[in-house]
């Protein structure tokens, strides 16, 4: 009895040793460790995917019912407005094509157009409430890999930190984890916009490092900077919605509302650089 | 010793899924209930230690699996929630359903904290009430309504295990 005892402690002993072994381990980015959560996250990424699909199905079935109403009113709205934005389109059309010979001629080179975009769904989120991490169905079966860019239809969403063969994990950018090197579209300013735990909850992150001399306003629209390697230059993250001070007059913060909406998040984009660049740019790398 | 093995991968593979998608639905205020604690809790308090402290192993391995972040910290703490709640239960009435949402309370409370602690230390100052009053409270009671649910449906578990127990010590 009493060697069994033992025995058992001697169990949980090495079990915790080899627990905290592979946490350490496990820090290294898509190490081989890392292959034991992928074989979980593998298993559970197709059911994951069923039910984040009816989900959504259910949920349009019933608002299907409730909607009619609204969308008719809506509608007359709507008819109106496109009619201004078809005008306005054509017009946008040509500045567009004027905008490609100017820049041709100038040699600018747009980062964008590097970039292919990749439609994702999100499947999941994170199972506890401190970190918005969500996994999306889209893996290094499809080209991607850590550290690209993702995006919606409005501006930045956030970046691949981790990826399984069928699905990966998307850090948002209201996570703490998550620094972004910014820039103050009216000025030009290099920030730095962070996550932050409490004001996470309401879905707005926290901008640094503003220079001394910098003229921030609410409303002023942040994008970001291109410094760093992971954005590309341009990006809109969000609009200020309001400058605190700390101490004094140069040390301030302010509060940014990003452009998307973290609660009703369902489709993103992954930017992932075209192909033909990406073997140049793995060349340079080795 | 099959039928546990079938028994409990479904429980702990369908605690994972609907953890990771339909929970993300049912918020209260911006919070919402965590299920591995709650089926940790359970299945430790109706069971023996090995059980709880295996269950919470691989419960916790799978939140690691989905998370993203380092790989055996939430099955490092599933673990000893398991082991220290299965070492506790041999002073109390088990089958009372109001010990299984007190221990859930205290457990969630514990584990909550902990996590906290662990992912903040570092690089944040940390802050102890801003955490209990908008995250952790609120996860505590909402765990402990759910494990009135969970802990029927772990308890009829429980009894089959009893008597596929008694009648294969028959035989």
């Amino acid at each position: 009895m009493l060697r069994l005892f033992k025995n058992k402690i001697f169990i949980l002993i090495s079990s915790t040793v080899v627990l905290l072994i592979v946490i350490g381990l496990s820090a290294i980015p898509n190490g081989k460790i890392n292959y034991v959560g992928d074989i979980f996250s593998t298993i559970l990424s197709p059911f994951q995917k069923f039910i984040s699909y009816s989900d959504k199905k259910i949920n349009d079935f019933f608002a299907h019912f409730e909607d009619i109403d609204k969308l008719r009113k809506e509608n007359e709205v709507l008819k109106q407005r496109v009619d201004e934005l078809v005008y306005e389109n054509e017009r946008l059309i040509d500045l567009k094509i004027k905008n490609e010979e100017l820049r041709r001629a100038l040699d600018i080179k747009d980062q964008y157009s590097t970039m292919e975009m990749v439609g994702a769904n999100i499947i999941a989120k994170d199972m506890g409430n401190w970190f918005d991490i969500f996994t999306i169905d889209r893996g290094t079966r499809d080209g991607i890999e850590i550290n690209y860019p993702v995006v919606t239809s409005n501006g930045l969403v956030g970046r691949v930190m981790q990826t399984d063969l069928f699905t990966s994990k998307v850090i948002a950018i209201i996570d703490e984890d998550s620094s972004i090197s910014a820039r103050l579209s009216k000025t030009s300013d290099i920030v730095v916009v962070k996550g932050d735990r409490k004001l996470k909850d309401q879905g707005l992150c926290i901008m640094n490092y503003i220079p001394a001399d910098a003229d921030v306003s609410a409303g002023d629209r942040v994008e970001t900077s291109g410094v760093g390697g992971i954005y590309p230059k341009g990006i809109l993250i969000g609009k200020v919605k309001e400058v605190r001070q700390k101490t004094n007059e140069l040390d301030r913060y302010a509060i940014i509302e990003p452009v998307v909406d973290f609660k009703r998040l369902e489709e993103v984009f992954i930017l992932k650089p075209k192909s033909i660049n990406n073997n140049e740019t793995s060349e340079e790398n080795k | 010793m099959r039928l546990k093995v079938i028994a409990y991968s479904i429980l702990i593979f369908l605690t994972a899924l609907i953890q990771s998608t339909i929970v993300d639905s049912i918020k209260i205020y911006g919070v919402k209930p965590n299920l591995t604690i709650v089926v940790i809790v359970c299945v430790a308090l109706l069971r023996n230690a090995t059980e709880g402290a295996v269950i919470g192993l691989l419960c916790g391995l799978m939140q690691d699996a989905v998370s993203g972040r380092a790989i055996g910290f939430y099955a490092l703490l599933g673990l000893y929630l398991g082991l220290v709640i299965a070492k506790s239960n041999k002073k109390l009435n088990k089958e009372n359903i109001l010990i299984a949402i007190f221990l859930t309370f205290v457990s969630t409370v514990v584990y909550e904290y902990v996590v906290y602690f662990f992912t903040t230390v570092f690089r944040a100052p940390l802050d102890f009430v801003y955490p209990f009053k908008n995250k952790i409270l609120i996860e505590a009671i909402y765990n402990s309504v759910i494990s009135i649910l969970v802990f029927i449906i772990v308890s009829r578990i429980h009894k089959r295990f009893e008597e596929f127990e008694k009648n294969s010590r028959r035989y």
